[in-house]
């Protein structure tokens, strides 16, 4: 059973086109879950988001943790029913053992995203 | 085949050993043990004749199962359906595989072996299934989707291009009197028993002969198998009419293929390509005079007869007059007969009917293969609650405390004393922007503009219709940024209400959801004050405002507001942050007599208050008047959603309303209809014994009588009166203080 942790980070809600142009740094991931929002982990202390009414604020209501590719897409198999990307790196959102997961799948591992309101279910699902 | 017996099955209860490479069915066979008692078998999977129950599973065909050591085969009754297990399924979950592909190839028989190849050259991905394989395809769906089953689970392959169906073509069986006895073999099942090692005896082919098998042949028209329980011969009629019955041990039956093509017939619209056999034509036997036709649903050629008699023409009627073709082959034994029957009897050759999925059995198990119930989310407490030993119970779509088990306690905790509650099941949203004011001003029936920088306000979410959607707060963090709080039940609709209308109006704002990313923690009861004071908030905000403050050491913005009716702040902090604020405010608030206060003691103290909670003291169609919130809506504003619907609905006499109701002794249900005299007038939302004011207090609905809201009614047999609302605390001074 994987062992989900509270993932600290930023939310900003901004413009799509602010969003397009920031430029994140080489230390976090930045996962654009929606055309105006971006998730950055680990927090940032300070968004260069050309907008100024952005909404930048810190989160820690994801809970995740990264699994080896092998067992993860075995899971993503039996749980997911819809196609993976299959670029590497690439970001994917969808329901996933029927919760609401993000993905970031890289070649080697895998991110696990969920709102940690539903960690205790997707780590029973994996189990 | 080896000859080395290893293993044991146990069939009715009997060990029998077994060989490699023997399917069940074969086992029995080789025993004398005919699965169903008779009936001709294929070997190939199309008939219903060598079902029985694997391994606790029923309807399985046996010829399709490999022989296991240990494997347990219970033959069906012969005159019931298979028992259901009782037994409790302890065993693994069936899983089902999802796989994409550009084309699937189903069958692997020659032709299927030449469309992978071809597919294959054109540098497609192809996934192959066969049943020889094990992998049965059970259903092809709109998607398009082809379910199977494997050995190790349910595959669900989604092809991009293509389904090619490769299946091959079924034998056709014989109908005539006597078709249900056991010795009767396709003759390609007569060949793979022969090559299994079973002697079959005496061999009388009807039509083409087996291969590799020395046969007598019986030449003309079958006209019956003759026998008690196996087959002891076959009766033929000569062309110059006389009978001729030829004794035998096994027959074997060669009358023709029909395309194994029910995935195809199943497939309307989608991009199913047939090959090979199962793209023939199928041939039509002659129409027999009698027998049965379909041996699943025990239909026989008068059967055919009398429904043809009644009207029933078409093979499609037919089929749903006779059932035959809905059983367990799904028409794989029936339906050459059937189109032979109409055809014989006037009618055109009719195309065969359609088919449905599944092909085959299949157990709920496998149908719910890798999916998933609902899940229900959990705050960030929800563990501390369940150490606490609380009751959890699904409200409003979380886990919540319904009660740490001394409901009353905790009532009095928060009248007496001071409590906290987990109230992070609330929907919160911030939004921002310079077209924020608008949003609300247009979204919400109050006055949003003269709402100041650190203030709060009540509010309702109405719909076109004037309806109650929803309700919450509205706080202002400054000039363009706000917080909305929603409903717990009702947030996930609101934030799809409110970024709709934004989109709608294509207002410049910016929208966040923070409900699964914020905690929120009501701290309530008198000496609410003097905790915050020790967590170190000692200016807290006054009613019906906000601020950021430090608390326990804990970053929170703080919101001072009542539900309860005693003074309550709401302290909405990271989830991250939520088990220790907790901890610390129980440890700070000991000396105090602190409790939490699970979801049941809420309701008693909101009742109390004549706070509604929406979607339960609400309707579909309740109004601010209909429920006594016209106080909530501003019809001066120029314009909201709903208001032109309330100026008009505003000018229909008011039919009903929610009023507040008392009574003597204990409170009645919930859901309890109210009378007046022997005239149904209402049913009560809300209800509770109030321990404050030792009497049940309500909330209902009631009628007009008259014009007038009943002022003296029965409920559940006992008298009850329509008093105002708040039933505690009517100036509000103790939430204020």
């Amino acid at each position: 059973m994987p062992d989900l942790k509270l993932l600290h980070g930023t939310r900003i809600v901004a413009t799509p086109v602010a969003l397009d142009k920031a430029v994140w740094s080489q230390d976090v991931l930045a996962l654009r879950i929606a055309p105006d929002e971006v998730f950055v982990t680990p927090a940032i202390s300070a968004a260069f988001v050309d907008d100024q009414h952005a909404i930048v604020a810190p989160d820690a209501g994801f809970a995740g943790a990264w699994i080896v590719s092998d067992e993860a897409l075995d899971f993503l198999e039996r749980s997911c029913e819809w196609e993976l990307p299959r670029e590497r790196p690439a970001f994917a959102q969808g329901a996933v053992a029927g919760l609401p997961v993000k993905l970031w799948l890289e070649d080697d591992r895998v991110l696990f995203l969920v709102p940690a309101a539903y960690a205790t279910d997707l780590e029973e699902r994996m189990a | 085949m080896a000859d080395h017996k290893s293993s044991r099955v146990i069939v009715d209860g009997n060990p029998i050993e077994f060989s490699a490479g023997d399917n069940a069915l074969v086992v029995m066979l080789r025993a004398g043990i005919h699965p169903t008692g008779g009936g001709c078998l294929c070997l190939a999977g199309d008939c219903p004749h060598c079902l029985a129950t694997v391994d606790g599973v029923s309807y399985v065909r046996t010829c399709q199962v490999a022989a296991r050591p240990g494997m347990v085969i219970k033959r069906h009754p012969s005159d019931a359906p298979p028992p259901l297990p009782l037994d409790h399924w302890s065993g693994p979950d069936t899983i089902a595989r999802h796989i994409y592909c550009d084309v699937v190839v189903i069958g692997m028989g020659e032709s299927g072996r030449a469309a992978t190849a071809e597919a294959q050259r054109n540098g497609k991905h192809v996934i192959t299934l066969d049943a020889g394989a094990g992998q049965e395809v059970i259903g092809v769906y709109p998607g398009p989707l082809v379910v199977a089953r494997t050995r190790e689970g349910m595959v669900h392959v989604y092809p991009r291009e293509g389904i090619v169906v490769a299946t091959g073509a079924a034998e056709i069986h014989p109908v005539a009197p006597g078709n249900h006895l056991a010795g009767i073999v396709t003759a390609r099942a007569a060949t793979h028993l022969s090559d299994a090692g079973i002697n079959l005896g005496r061999v009388v082919a009807v039509g083409m002969p087996p291969e590799g098998i020395a046969v007598e042949q019986a030449d003309g028209e079958l006209l019956r198998f003759d026998g008690v329980d196996r087959v002891e011969a076959v009766v033929m009629c000569n062309e110059n009419g006389s009978e001729r019955k030829i004794e035998c041990d096994t027959v074997s039956i060669g009358l023709g293929l029909c395309p194994r093509d029910a995935l195809l017939r199943m497939s309307n619209g989608l991009a199913v390509r047939v090959v090979g056999d199962a793209a023939r034509t199928s041939d039509i036997p002659s129409c027999p005079k009698a027998g049965t036709v379909c041996h699943c649903a025990g239909v026989t050629m008068d059967d055919l007869e009398s429904v043809r008699e009644r009207g029933f023409h078409e093979l499609e009627l037919v089929k749903r007059a006779t059932l035959a073709g809905t059983g367990t082959c799904q028409g794989s034994v029936c339906l050459p007969y059937i189109r032979s029957f109409l055809a014989d009897r006037g009618e055109s050759l009719q195309p065969p009917f359609t088919a449905r999925p599944v092909t085959r059995q299949l157990t709920v198990g496998e149908v719910a293969a890798s999916s998933y119930h609902q899940a229900t989310p959990r705050t960030a407490l929800d563990g501390e609650h369940r150490r606490l030993g609380a009751q959890m119970e699904r409200a409003g779509g979380w886990w919540r405390p319904w009660s740490y088990g001394d409901t009353v306690g905790e009532y009095w905790a928060v009248r007496k004393g001071v409590s906290i509650g987990d109230v992070s099941t609330l929907g919160k949203m911030l939004v921002s922007g310079p077209g924020a004011l608008e949003l609300l001003e247009r979204l919400y029936p109050t006055k949003v503009a003269t709402l100041k920088p650190g203030r709060s306000r009540y509010v309702l979410m109405l719909n076109e219709r004037g309806y109650v959607l929803d309700d919450g707060l509205i706080c202002r963090d400054d000039k363009t940024r706000f917080t909305l709080t929603f409903t717990s039940g009702g947030s996930s609709f609101a934030e799809l209400w409110v970024r709709d209308w934004a989109e709608s109006w294509r207002l410049d704002v910016r929208l966040l959801n923070q409900t699964m990313s914020l905690g929120a923690i009501n701290v309530t009861g008198p000496f609410a004050h003097e905790l915050l004071a020790r967590a170190g908030v000692g200016d807290p905000p006054q009613y019906l405002h906000h601020r950021t403050a430090t608390v326990a050491g804990i970053l929170c913005r703080v919101f001072r507001l009542s539900f309860t009716g005693e003074v309550s702040y709401e302290l909405h902090h990271s989830v991250a942050d939520s088990v220790t604020l907790w901890r610390r405010l129980l440890r700070l608030g000991a000396d105090l007599g602190i409790k939490p206060h699970g979801v049941e003691a809420l309701l008693m103290l909101r009742l109390e208050k004549g706070h509604i909670v929406v979607g339960q003291d609400t309707d579909f169609d309740s109004t601010p008047r209909r429920i006594n919130h016209e106080w909530a809506v501003k019809l001066d504003k120029p314009d909201f959603v709903g208001r032109r619907a309330i100026l008009r609905t505003d000018k229909a006499p008011l039919d009903r309303q929610l009023a507040g109701l008392e009574m003597e002794g204990p409170a009645p249900a919930e859901g309890a209809l109210i009378w007046k005299g022997s005239d149904y007038v209402g049913f009560v939302t809300s209800s509770a014994f109030s321990p404050v004011l030792g009497k049940a207090v309500m909330l209902g609905w009631l009628k007009l009588l008259e014009g007038e809201l009943p002022a003296e009614v029965t409920i559940v047999g006992r008298p009850a009166r329509r008093v105002p609302t708040p039933f505690y605390d009517s100036e509000g001074s103790r939430a204020r203080s």
